[in-house]
């Protein structure tokens, strides 16, 4: 699945609008947390983030762990700067007024999981 | 100048998470016989306690001995940046403007512990309900802004620790806070972990983050500085005239 397809079956605003998500690689892993420490040495490649941190280094955190998308829970949303940074970078913001545990559900649902090993 | 060995992260019984015992007589009596010159009072987003720990000093040491009013404010990102005030004045100017940030509704949580507003000699004047260690709505950049703006110096508190540091919530130092130092905890100082920090090319303290009378001075810098002042740790901090901070 592609961004577009996960980001339409969730509901999810794309809140970087320059990236075409349909043209997105295939999403097949994600991770869930609020500490970007842990992101930084968890986080599966070319995977999701569910947080509600919304702080600009979650996007310099995404580029070093490579992630494809972030996806903001709660109906959090970053500033125009972390927007901006986050287009330029290539990482594709999303965001949901679900919380972080509902969203992670039906990513598991339709087939993501946490961990490549 | 000489040196000076300053423990500048202690809480007093403001703090819910620290000892009752933490009175402004006990801390300074436990600060001298630690041999620590300088301390600097930083309870959870609140200077209330500064004022009477400084006169507690005062009248144990005249001017021998130094208190720097500080707080250690928690941001939205549950990072803690230890805040230090020229004066008790400015930390409670800045103290006020913090209590505007923090969560409404968070009141008779006395679980957490007790939180004292004391007199110079222990005497409890009142007891804050609101739980003041819970987060604060003003993110990293902008707590460091208000810091600044109240003049004081901010440091992120024990960069080294796996929670409530700013490395822990946010992976690495934003570039948007001007951090003034980083803070190391003693555990960190003690595994030699300092060095690791080196590299963010900010000045390095070690200080105890002490709950607990006996473990003030636990974490300590030495401060080669002229007096036991707020002035001359902001001069160190900078390196001005040969002043310089060394870690024990």
């Amino acid at each position: 699945m592609n961004l577009a397809a996960l980001a339409d079956s969730l509901g999810l605003e794309n809140l970087t609008p320059e990236i075409n998500l349909g043209q997105s690689s295939e999403i097949t892993h994600g991770y869930a947390s609020d500490l970007l420490s842990d992101v930084l040495a968890h986080a599966p490649r070319g995977g999701v983030l569910v947080t509600v941190q919304v702080h600009l280094n979650v996007i310099a955190v995404s580029v070093h762990a490579d992630l494809a998308a972030v996806i903001f829970a709660l109906g959090r949303e970053p500033d125009s700067a972390t927007r901006e940074k986050a287009a330029e970078e290539g990482i594709c913001l999303l965001a949901s007024k679900a919380p972080a545990f509902e969203i992670v559900g039906k990513l598991y649902e339709m087939g993501l999981r946490g961990n490549k090993a | 100048m000489r040196p000076m060995a300053a423990d500048l992260h202690v809480h007093t019984a403001l703090s819910p998470c620290a000892d009752d015992d933490m009175t402004p007589q006990a801390i300074v009596m436990a600060a001298i016989a630690a041999e620590i010159d300088i301390i600097a009072v930083c309870d959870h987003n609140s200077a209330e306690n500064t004022g009477a720990v400084q006169e507690a000093a005062r009248s144990f040491a005249g001017d021998l001995f130094g208190v720097i009013a500080g707080m250690e404010i928690t941001t939205a990102e549950e990072a803690h940046i230890v805040a230090l005030f020229p004066d008790v004045e400015s930390a409670m100017n800045a103290s006020d403007e913090v209590a505007c940030h923090l969560p409404e509704g968070l009141t008779g949580v006395r679980k957490y512990g007790n939180q004292y507003v004391m007199d110079a000699t222990g005497e409890v004047i009142r007891e804050v309900d609101a739980l003041l260690s819970w987060a604060s709505d003003l993110t990293v950049s902008q707590t460091v802004t208000l810091i600044h703006k109240h003049g004081g110096l901010a440091v992120a508190a024990h960069v080294d620790r796996p929670s409530f540091s700013i490395i822990s919530q946010l992976g690495f130092m934003p570039e948007d806070a001007e951090f003034d130092a980083v803070e190391i905890s003693a555990a960190g100082a003690k595994d030699g972990r300092a060095t690791e920090f080196e590299a963010l090319g900010y000045p390095i303290i070690v200080a105890s983050d002490a709950h607990f009378p006996d473990n003030i001075g636990d974490g300590k810098a030495l401060f080669h500085i002229d007096s036991p002042v707020f002035s001359e740790v902001a001069l160190a901090f900078k390196g001005v005239g040969n002043r310089s901070i060394q870690l024990a």
